[in-house]
């Protein structure tokens, strides 16, 4: 069929795993990369109502990176440069053999340079000084650093923007570089979702919302917990993914490994809240919806939900009424989990790393544990949910993404088929 | 029992933030059903209430907080050192899962 995008290349950075391949064994043992905070030292984590989050563990960006490329950005940006540059290796695509301006880069990320926006507002204000203010302050902390970054690293001369849309920002861009190539802008997008905030003034935020978990500081591995019965709030994360995407035709010519295609892309408003999603879920159903339609498929053929899932009380109830409308009966026949459960919600990588997870589990038959998912709550009860690895061969899947400001997005990603 | 000062306190804090008249505020007044605060609303409230009585209100208490009286009333034992119920702790909450 003309006009179809896959996926040939898959890199991540995640609190269970640097590289792909840590990352798929730890989720399917159903690991939990949720810890106690350990980032903010000296600062005290004394006045915080939440102290664990899914921090990324031993990730020393020299390793990965040449140092003045590593300098010059913040966390979350270095994060997006490991991943990209692992998709990019897995995908074996060359740069040298590709005309450059088409290949773009699109990047999710929800916070930014959180890392030193911080510390030189905090200096800013402390001391007063404003000729200390350091030059690269504005190039970090401009949203767009790291798609900026990405597509330096690699000469890719193509579209290069970040869509910012909270917590369902990579989603978003991962719809974004499936229309991209469609459209016949690009043969290539590299597509990374990167955030990585768990700062002081960030989480100080996120637990002024009431947002976060906060019954299970003395054990970290259980506090996230979408869909079960005993949640009670979401876990910050941080990390990064990135999708090497591009024009099926494309990838048969330089007779690439393809994982799957994405097939399908919604995105709408609920145009209701800038934190609470509608109660009745039919925004999300709407967007689900949309998905399907745009992919010509129906709710017969989807066979899994990588679903939003955040671990906190109304979000997982109301996401769970949305498939009850979209699906019907045919609900407790999906395999759904939570790829939150593993790694926290890691914000504009949430949709990024879910569709690595959702892309693998169309590759490999495997449908990743949602872990702490002991006991099931009556406001969301679906058959298709387990603590366990559930094996199934996965024809078509959707991948949710709902985020901050009233937006729903929702993909679709399938296996390939020519 | 809620302390006159403290509930004057509240209902004034309330009304300021719903623009409206103290008088017509009333102890059994929900905040959601009633008031028309949705949960976010709450949390802005309770982050007035807590910075105006120098508290901290764990997340865990929140589900307590549904009228106004209720509302006058936790912050009146808050403020009550010698009879505060303490917030629940979370210790005995984890223990009582086991």
């Amino acid at each position: 069929m003309p006009g179809q995008v896959v996926v040939t290349g898959l890199g991540i950075i995640s609190p269970i795993g640097i590289g792909v391949s840590e990352f798929w064994k730890a989720a399917l043992e159903g690991h939990s990369g949720v810890s106690t905070i350990t980032g903010f030292d000296p600062f005290p984590m004394d006045g915080y109502r939440s102290k664990v989050a899914g921090q990324v563990q031993g990730f020393s960006p020299e390793r990965y990176l040449d140092s003045a490329q590593a300098e010059r950005v913040d966390r979350y940006a270095q994060f997006a440069l490991v991943a990209a540059k692992e998709a990019l290796a897995d995908s074996g695509l060359h740069m040298a053999r590709e005309d450059p301006r088409r290949v773009g880069v699109i990047v999710g990320a929800g916070m930014g340079g959180m890392v030193m926006g911080e510390r030189e507002i905090t200096q800013l204000y402390q001391h007063q000084r404003p000729h200390r203010v350091h030059p690269n302050f504005i190039p970090v902390i401009t949203l767009n650093s790291a798609s900026g970054i990405v597509a330096m690293a690699h000469g890719a001369k193509g579209p290069n923007y970040t869509v910012s849309t909270a917590c369902s920002s990579s989603a978003h861009a991962l719809g974004q570089a499936m229309q991209c190539i469609k459209e016949g802008r690009a043969d290539v997008v590299i597509t990374v979702g990167a955030d990585a905030s768990i700062t002081p003034l960030v989480f100080a935020g996120f637990c002024s919302l009431r947002a976060l978990s906060t019954k299970y500081n003395d054990q970290p591995e259980r506090a996230s917990r979408p869909f079960d019965r005993l949640r009670d709030g979401f876990v910050m994360g941080e990390g990064a993914g990135a999708l090497v995407l591009e024009s099926a035709v494309h990838a048969k010519k330089r007779r690439a490994r393809i994982y799957a295609e994405i097939a399908g892309y919604a995105a709408t408003s609920e145009a209701y809240h800038m934190v609470i999603p509608r109660e009745d879920g039919e925004e999300i159903a709407t967007t689900m919806r949309l998905a399907m339609a745009d992919a010509g498929l129906t709710p017969a053929n989807i066979d899994y939900i990588n679903a939003h899932a955040t671990s906190t009380t109304i979000g997982d109830a109301v996401e769970t009424k949305a498939l009850r409308q979209v699906f019907r009966t045919r609900a407790d026949k999906l395999a759904i989990n939570a790829t939150k459960s593993l790694v926290g919600h890691t914000l504009g990588a949430a949709g990024a790393i879910g569709g690595i997870a959702t892309v693998l589990a169309i590759h490999t038959g495997q449908i990743h544990p949602t872990a702490n998912y002991e006991e099931p709550d009556p406001a969301c009860a679906l058959q298709g949910l387990s603590s366990s690895v559930q094996e199934r061969k996965v024809k078509a899947a959707l991948l949710n993404a709902f985020g901050f400001g009233s937006n729903n997005a929702a993909v679709v990603i399938k296996r390939y088929a020519a | 029992m809620s302390d006159p000062a403290v509930t004057g306190k509240i209902i004034k804090a309330l009304a300021d933030y719903l623009r409206r008249n103290p008088e017509s505020i009333e102890p059994d007044q929900h905040l959601r059903d009633d008031l028309g605060l949705d949960s976010m609303a709450v949390i802005e409230l309770l982050y007035k209430i807590e910075e105006a009585f120098d508290i901290q209100i764990p997340d865990e208490d929140l589900v307590r907080l549904s009228t106004v009286g209720a509302v006058c009333q936790y912050v009146t034992h808050r403020l009550a050192p010698a009879k505060r119920p303490a917030p629940r702790s979370r210790a005995a909450k984890t223990r009582k899962k086991k």
